[in-house]
């Protein structure tokens, strides 16, 4: 688009389908923007103006007032900043690792050729239940999970050659990591807390951030492996030709050309992990709360109080929206275009 | 081809193995406590906590000194020193409830005073109320043990009372210094209790009431409804009519029936007027054998007037949810609502109302007709069947949720059990709690004598005439009534009302079951749950919550 | 499958065949890594790209999926000092199934009215019509007979569940009919408007980057907070839609009040929260293609709805794909919506599968709940392996 060389091409429209973009980005803008309008107005409103009637211009059909503001970020401010804290560093640190680990998992998937056995992780499984069983049965957990770790690998090295009859490809690999996302929260929750209450890392940053980065890598995955296979190999191949080792071409060739791709998926596992609302709920108690548990916390025996919601909502979209503002440049052609042309 | 060989190949061993570690009943325990197969409910003849009427004047106090507490020897060392004047240093009491302002804000308020007083610490944790009771069961059942004082509705107390998870205060808190056991009304110290224990201390109390405007029926003449039939009538009478001056037509009748909100506790308080007559210790819910009473004429009544009702209230009633019901009585624009006490000072405050003084209290309607619990019909109320009936109509005020409770942790550290004790007595303590049960915003409902003073409530801004009429209808006919009934308080008391009776009940409201096929689905399911969890146990703890022998 | 492509089709230079021997970029790298660090072995790069996301997920998946699993075949109680699970076997699968959740999971059963029917065996002349096909196609193999004989025993049991409540004489939905309504539904119009809007801010229009952060924004508001901003948006006492209603005499009615009105404004609100996730990967992917190509058609005479048809459409079909499976896959668990603006109601006729586990849950009845959501398991697994079998082989194969 910044492309000083491009002269008319096809994404320049003729004035009457410009008219028509513009109507339908403008119709889709305010659909979006009137809900996200009535929840800010609500932020300004007594219960009473709330529940009275309809009001939808503050001083023109009523007055609004600060008490909303003032009750979340002085009066309880404190209930109100850790949370703001642990969201921003959970949602910064678990989308970063989830980008990080996931971006090189997609790019080993797509770029090479992965042959699993199926006996081994036959193997693998039996000995996690047997480790299960174990600990059911009252080994404590850590010693459990390494001779567990002990045995497999000694199994593997006795009899894995054997086993390489039956292999898996890299198709399987991803539908398993995306098969991740298909369970109910609600189902593994409880197990998930029983987990991270055996390490001893309840109610810590560590727990949310090591899950959130856990559940949202197989959306990396899948997202960076579409963005990383079109990226023409060509380019990879003259790095290859020059002796760059496959870390160098990943890093200095293949990311760079793949920036649209990676701003997009980081912006959404960050909003994922930003609003996760049920793992954060077990996991963290008081010292790692997140902002998602307060604006549910409004929702109490009185009913809905929508004012304070719309608050914490607003002061909870700020950091995002600027995130959002600062990467967008990124998602554009020119960076591509210059890197290839590069 | 691949897909399918890779979800075969792991799958079918996960299977064989989770059969294998799981097969006859296999215990998983908690870490920290040796597996047990079965929760043996113990229950001691129930002779410590009296449930009537009468006056409590003498609590039998048993002192069992193996389950008492260090803390006993301090506060029987000085008997004089009442609650939040001990000496509390360095010990850290952290309190879970739920995300306020009501009930969190009297405890953060009271704990900054406690800490003040005795140089403790009161960490209060605060989750989302829908998801409290889930939290605080996964904390106790897998030996978590975050907290030191759990605040929770006493109808939870069946599912964790039985389970050893929480400390036995029979001996500690009758003779408590300055917690005045003695002034809290009787089916509160009931309803912090279970099989004759008393578990925790009560700082709230929850019983239903039918709210009305004074206003609107004292200028026709009309007395407020006495039974459900006449609570119809009236409904009808002001559906549609203009009832706060601003020219839109206003509501009979707000009920608040939501479905996964408050409506099945409303519900129940209608269906107890019809089934329980001898006193709470006859209870509601079920009969000999733990068989449901819920699919005969009563429950059928209950839901003939549930939907009825709907006629004269909102549109789309079914989706009716507290705050949007309470916004609407407050703003003046509903005749009669079911409520809590909270609808005796929400009026007074004037950021929510334009009812100030003009909402009057009655007693939960009830019936001239009666189950008989043999058949399953209703026959008519006279002496014997209906003992507790005035005017010939039985009247169950029903003690939905039943009021927020603090209960103590059994293993937490002693010294943090003698300072949550005194924490919990202190904010329940007459000194606190007066002024609180006469505040909206601390969620807090009058559970005491002594909070029957009409000038506690006329210092908040009743007039003479509202003070009395709450009161009476609130304390006096209601929570002091011989025929109080009680909420479920059995373990997954929560599966069977407001999972199994809530989702049959919006059925039928919204026409997918017939009247039979709701009543039916709801015996069945409440059947298949009891066989489920065990019908001995469940019988068993049915029993001693409702304080039966 | 995307990672799947291009190793499987043999044309990436870069892969290391089934045969080692065979010479490419990849061993000229090898070589000259060799010397220098054994570290930069492309047999050992390969595992180093891979392994650290497969462990952490192993980490945290393979313990909660056995153990959900084992919590579905329990009854989980509170008991002294702690808790027990007693294994009761199926009960909670049979509860689900035949007993007495059946009319809220499956639905209330009544006999297909002739659009039912229709729908019945013009679905069953469909599975006909593709399995000849398949037999004719040469490529039979024993697995592909098996899974597909799956698939169409699956897919005959939930045509033949829609005919009888959706489209039976007096049936009602249940939760699963319900769910994959919203999925269905819900995924496709967000796709479709996605898609739009993707397409709209990379042309050449002043204003644009306004608009991208605006049609990014719904979806970084909590889940939670958008479900309780449409229920004040549905509100006809308070809502600012409310005098609408009024000015044309329907102040007493209620849109969440009827069954399709409320299912239909769980949709809206689904399209709302979720457009800009498909809006967003799909820019990205229409702003990293190469625009060479339809710039030479462009020359060529080519008018821009072929452009797109023909050029842009099929370059951005694997990512496409992707999105949708992912988008799929997600909606199956809608829950907020349902539950904030109506509990699942009127009665049960918006309630998600999802909602419904997370209700016994609630009530910390944790075997109905685990079965609950191991049958959606079931269900989502049946889908997306169709989906993966049938569908991204061919739209992957365009792309490579």
């Amino acid at each position: 688009m910044m492309n000083p060389l491009r002269k008319r091409t096809v994404l320049d429209l003729s004035p009457r389908a410009k008219v028509g973009a513009y109507a339908i980005m403008i119709a889709w803008a305010i659909v979006v923007l009137f809900p996200l309008y009535w929840l800010f107005l609500t932020s300004f409103k007594q219960p009473i103006q709330f529940t009275g009637g309809t009001y939808y211009i503050p001083f023109v059909d009523f007055q609004p007032t600060l008490d909303n503001w003032k009750y979340i970020l002085v009066d309880v401010g404190s209930d109100t900043y850790r949370p703001y804290i642990n969201t921003i560093v959970v949602g910064f640190a678990s989308a970063s690792i989830a980008l990080v680990l996931g971006s090189l998992a997609a790019y080993g998937l797509v770029r090479f050729r992965y042959r699993p056995r199926v006996g081994v992780i036959a193997l693998g499984l039996g000995c996690t239940v047997l480790a299960m069983i174990a600990i059911v049965l009252g080994v404590p957990p850590i010693v459990a999970a390494a001779s567990a770790i002990v045995v497999l690998f000694l199994l593997i090295r006795a009899v894995g050659k054997r086993l390489s009859a039956v292999r898996l490809g890299n198709r399987d690999i991803s539908f398993w990591l995306i098969s991740q996302r298909m369970m109910p929260p609600v189902a593994v929750v409880i197990p998930i807390y029983v987990l991270f209450q055996q390490l001893h890392l309840l109610d810590t940053q560590i727990a949310l951030i090591v899950t959130y980065a856990a559940t949202n890598l197989p959306i990396v995955v899948w997202l960076m492996s579409d963005y990383f296979a079109a990226i023409p190999l060509e380019l990879e191949e003259s790095a290859s030709v020059d002796g760059a080792s496959p870390y160098r071409t990943f890093r200095s060739i293949v990311l760079p050309v793949a920036v649209p791709g990676l701003v997009a998926t980081f912006i959404l596992v960050l909003v994922f992990a930003w609003n996760e609302y049920l793992i954060a709920l077990f996991l963290a108690t008081a010292n790692a709360a997140t902002m998602p548990l307060l604006v549910a916390g409004q929702v109490a025996t009185r009913g809905p109080q929508y004012w304070y919601m719309s608050v914490l909502i607003v002061i909870m979209v700020v950091p995002v929206i600027v995130m959002a503002v600062i990467l967008e440049r990124f998602i554009s052609r020119g960076i591509l275009a210059g890197a290839v042309k590069g | 081809m691949s897909f399918a060989k890779n979800r075969f190949v792991i799958g079918l061993p996960i299977i064989a193995l989770i059969v294998g570690a799981c097969g006859s009943a296999a215990p998983t325990a908690a870490p920290t406590a040796p597996p047990v197969t079965a929760a043996p409910v113990t229950l001691p003849p129930v002779t410590a906590v009296p449930v009537t009427l009468a006056p409590v004047t003498a609590v039998p106090i048993t002192p069992a000194p193996e389950t008492v507490a260090p803390p006993t020897s301090e506060s029987s060392a000085s008997p004089a020193t009442s609650a939040g004047a001990k000496d509390f240093s360095g010990v850290t009491v952290n309190v879970v409830t739920f995300t306020g302002p009501p009930i969190a804000e009297p405890l953060q308020r009271h704990g900054a005073e406690w800490e003040k007083a005795t140089g403790g610490k009161i960490n209060v944790t605060t989750a989302p109320f829908s998801d409290l009771f889930q939290k605080e069961a996964t904390d106790l059942a897998t030996g978590t043990n975050s907290f030191t004082l759990y605040t929770m509705s006493s109808s939870w107390l069946g599912s964790f009372a039985g389970q050893g998870y929480f400390q036995d205060l029979t001996s500690l808190v009758p003779t408590y210094p300055g917690l005045q056991w003695d002034d809290v009304v009787p089916v509160m110290q009931s309803n912090s209790s279970f099989g004759g224990k008393i578990y925790a201390v009560p700082f709230d109390s929850d019983v239903l009431s039918v709210y009305y405007r004074t206003d609107i029926l004292g200028k026709d003449g009309v007395a407020p409804p006495k039974t459900w039939d006449e609570y119809l009538t009236i409904a009808k009478k002001y559906q549609g009519k203009d009832l706060n001056g601003d020219g839109t037509p206003d509501y009979g009748s707000c009920i608040e029936k939501a479905k996964g909100g408050v409506g099945t506790w409303q519900f129940n308080g209608v269906f107890s007027g019809f089934v329980q007559a001898l006193g709470t210790k006859q209870g509601t819910f079920f009969g000999d054998g733990l068989t449901p009473l819920v699919n005969n004429e009563a429950m059928g009544a209950a839901l003939d007037f549930w939907k009825a009702s709907s006629d004269f209230g909102p549109p789309a009633e079914i989706n009716l949810d507290q705050g949007t019901g309470r916004g609407l009585m407050t703003s003046g624009r509903c005749a009669l609502n079911i409520d809590w006490g909270d609808m005796g000072t929400l009026p007074l405050d004037p950021t929510v109302s334009k009812v100030k003084n003009v909402v009057g209290a009655v007693v939960m309607p009830g019936s001239s007709k009666i189950l008989d619990r043999a058949t399953g019909k209703l026959v008519p109320c006279d002496a014997t069947t209906c003992p507790n009936a005035v005017d010939g109509i039985n009247h169950a005020p029903f003690n939905a949720f039943g009021g927020w409770i603090g209960a103590i942790n059994a293993k937490a550290d002693p010294k943090a059990q003698a300072a949550a004790l005194d924490f919990i007595s202190y904010v329940s303590a007459p000194e606190q709690s007066n002024p609180d049960v006469t505040t909206g915003v601390t969620g807090e409902q009058p559970f005491r004598v002594s909070q029957q003073d009409p000038a506690l409530w006329i210092k908040a801004g009743m007039t003479a005439d509202v003070a009395k009429n709450f009161l009476d209808t609130y304390i006096g006919a209601s929570l002091n009534g011989p025929n109080a009934a009680l909420d479920l308080r059995i373990p997954q008391a929560n599966q069977y009302t407001n999972v199994l009776e809530d989702t049959a009940i919006a059925q039928f409201l919204a026409g997918e079951l017939t009247k039979d096929e709701a009543m039916k689905q709801i015996f069945d399911g409440w059947q298949a749950l009891t066989d489920q969890i065990g019908r001995d146990s469940q019988t068993a703890a049915y029993a001693a919550s409702i304080g039966a022998k | 499958m995307p990672p799947a492509s291009v190793p499987s089709n043999g044309t990436t230079h870069l892969t290391p065949g089934p045969a080692p021997s065979e010479p490419g970029p990849e061993q000229h790298a090898r070589d000259q890594a060799r010397s220098t660090d054994e570290w930069r072995n492309p047999r050992r790069a390969r595992n180093v790209f891979l392994w650290p996301a497969l462990l952490v997920v192993l980490l945290l998946a393979i313990f909660p999926l056995i153990a959900s699993l084992g919590l579905a075949l329990s009854n989980v109680q509170l008991a002294q000092g702690g808790f027990t699970i007693k294994f009761t076997g199926l009960a909670n699968f049979n509860n689900l199934l035949f007993g007495a959740e059946r009319n809220i999971f499956l639905g209330q059963f009544k006999p297909p009215t002739i659009l039912g029917w229709t729908t019945f065996i013009g679905g069953g002349l469909l599975m006909a019509y593709v399995l000849v096909r398949y037999l004719r196609s040469g490529r039979v193999s024993a697995l592909g007979i098996v899974g597909r004989a799956l698939g169409i025993a699956a897919l005959t049991a939930f045509l033949w569940m829609l005919a009888n409540t959706l489209l039976g004489d007096g049936g009602r939905p249940g939760t699963l009919t319900v769910t994959i309504l919203y999925v269905v539904l819900g995924t496709g119009l967000e796709y479709l408007i996605g898609l739009g809007l993707a397409w709209l801010t990379i042309q050449h229009l002043s204003g644009q980057r306004f608009f991208r952060v605006v049609f990014l924004l719904p979806i970084t508001i909590t889940p939670v907070g958008i479900a309780y901003m449409f229920r004040m948006l549905t509100d006809n006492q308070s809502g600012p839609f409310a005098p609408l209603f009024a000015a044309a005499g329907m102040s007493n009615f209620s849109v969440l009040g009827d069954p399709w009105g409320a299912r239909l404004a769980v949709i809206i609100g689904d399209v709302w929260q979720w457009t800009p996730f498909i809006f967003i990967v799909l820019l990205a992917g229409l702003e990293g293609r190469d625009i060479e190509t339809e710039e030479a058609g462009l020359v060529d005479g080519a008018g821009r709805w072929q452009i797109f048809r023909h050029i842009t459409l099929p370059m951005i079909i694997p990512v496409s794909a992707t999105v949708i499976l992912i988008r799929t896959i997600e909606a199956f668990k809608i829950i907020d919506l349902p539950s904030v603006l109506t509990g699942g109601g009127p009665g049960t006729a918006s309630e998600s599968v999802t909602l419904q586990a997370f209700q016994s849950w609630r009530a910390f009845n944790l075997g109905s709940s685990a079965a609950v959501a191991y049958s959606l398991l079931i269900v989502v697994t049946i889908v997306a392996t169709a989906y993966a079998r049938l569908v991204l082989p061919r739209t992957h194969r365009a792309n490579a």
